[in-house]
């Protein structure tokens, strides 16, 4: 699809699945975007866990490959995929398209200014109760999509998993959604690597 | 540290991705046409790493790259080193340049012999140590075997240096560059078994180590490089098929049409 093509069928409510590492996609992405990092080991069943099964799909990667592979996997597991974005990034910005940044902060910015964020844990409930921000809640990946209109964002919410994969992917929704997301980079694994407070339990 | 050797049977070589699951990017090192630009993209993109430079040890005589695509595919360096003698752009490095990949450094190692640019690259993961782990040694030492020096295109601007040179060229390289190295530091080649660029002692097995190869490498056991370059000549393959029409392309002189499936 031409970018064009891609932004007209945003308008009409289809979601654009941004393929790329975190970083990347926080530094800079169509708006309205989602983050969801390819692999072909499990994209299918992620998008599954995720998604409703008929909502209009764009696939973004970079390089346009990995949007290609990532249309065909999706189309073939039943999805709505109507198809991938031609030229990748480079060619939405030369038709002038909107692009955003998702805003980040590092896990010691985060123990600084935590009475400046609502933080959202990612993961999985069994995760979030082996350890996790103390004060934090759960918006689990998984519930997100169907969640996050619920979410409160005031003050604006800092989204954290064992990574990155899935609180960029759960921040991105909760922006779609019209709600103040950022993100945590680093996440579990450099908050417990410095030895920050853990509180256990579902919080 | 996320390392990865990628073979293609049909000509015996390897390709390495090096990367970092914490910056979450790679290099890829030596891509071939074979398995092709998007085996890279996908396979990387498998592992969570975005291709941020692609190297290579050596402008290639006997498979056809895929370097130069791939690179701008990723919007990132083709590197080689100063000496390619390239008609396209490259971003170019010295001896001792280091390229760092989130923990990961790769020391950029000066090992002319099989051709006057070849490099090899020192891994070092300091993740967990700031010992060398291993080294990319591309077509300077294979495993058993040493790389040829008699893949000359025949013009006197690209062929820098003539076989002879060459081969004593390899020895000292490989004496007092790569076995100098720590011992316990992983030998990984471009080629393997059968492949041509090397001589009938290449091995089958994919890596081995700079001590085992320094004590069993036939070729280095030579007490000289004089002595050293007859037994490579001695023990060289017959040469493998449309080389110079490989290493016109790879240096830009030919277009890939003109290549009809040579060395793919
Ligand atoms: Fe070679």
């Amino acid at each position: 699809m031409t970018p064009a093509e891609v932004r007209a069928a945003q308008q009409e409510g289809a979601a654009v699945l941004d393929l790329r590492t975190p970083h990347p996609f926080a530094a800079e992405h169509l708006e309205g975007a989602l983050s969801v990092q390819f692999n072909r080991a499990d994209l299918v069943d992620r998008v599954e866990l995720v998604f409703p099964e008929d909502l209009p799909m764009i696939m973004h990667g970079e390089p346009e490959a990995i949007g290609k592979v990532a249309a065909k996997l999706l189309s073939d597991a039943g999805f709505n995929v109507l198809g991938h974005l031609e030229g990748g990034l480079k060619a939405w910005k030369e038709e002038g398209l909107p692009v955003v940044q998702l805003p980040t902060l590092d896990v010691d910015e985060l123990k600084d200014r935590m009475g400046e964020f609502t933080v959202v844990d990612a993961r999985d409930p069994f995760e979030f109760k082996y350890g996790h921000v103390p004060g934090s809640g759960i918006l689990s990946w998984t519930e997100a999509w169907y969640e996050a209109d619920k979410a409160e964002d005031d003050p604006p919410i800092a989204v954290i998993c064992g990574d990155e994969i899935r609180s960029v992917l759960v921040a991105s929704i909760l922006v779609r959604k019209g709600k103040k997301a950022e993100l945590v980079t680093g996440g579990m694994v450099d908050w417990v690597e410095r030895d920050y407070p853990i509180e256990k339990g579902m919080g | 540290m996320i390392f990865k050797q990628f073979r293609y049977e049909p000509l015996n070589q390897a390709s390495y991705l090096v990367g970092c699951p914490k910056a979450k990017e790679a290099f890829i090192i030596d891509p071939i046409e074979g398995l092709g630009a998007d085996f890279y993209v996908l396979e990387a993109a498998d592992l969570g790493l975005a291709i941020t430079g692609v190297f290579e040890t050596h402008v290639h005589a006997d498979y056809v790259s895929c370097a130069r695509e791939l690179a701008e595919m990723n919007g990132c360096p083709h590197y080689l080193h100063e000496n390619a003698p390239t008609t396209y752009p490259y971003t170019s490095f010295k001896d001792g340049d280091v390229f760092t990949v989130g923990q990961v450094d790769m020391t950029c190692l000066f090992t002319p012999g099989h051709t006057p640019e070849h490099t090899s690259y020192l891994i070092t993961d300091k993740s967990r140590s700031d010992e060398p782990w291993a080294v990319l040694t591309g077509d300077c030492l294979f495993v058993g075997d040493v790389g040829r020096p008699d893949l000359l295109v025949g013009d006197q601007a690209l062929d820098v240096m003539d076989e002879g040179e060459r081969a004593q060229t390899q020895f000292t390289t490989i004496r007092d560059i790569l076995f100098a190295l720590p011992e316990h530091v992983e030998v990984y080649p471009n080629h393997y078994g059968g492949s041509l660029c090397g001589g009938v002692n290449m091995s089958g097995k994919n890596s081995s180590t700079i001590y085992y190869e320094n004590k069993y490498n036939l070729a280095m056991q030579k007490a000289d490089a004089a002595e050293f370059a007859e037994f490579v000549r001695d023990t060289a393959k017959p040469l493998p098929d449309d080389y110079e029409k490989i290493k016109s392309y790879n240096l830009g002189l030919l277009e890939k049409e003109e290549l009809k499936g040579a060395g793919v």
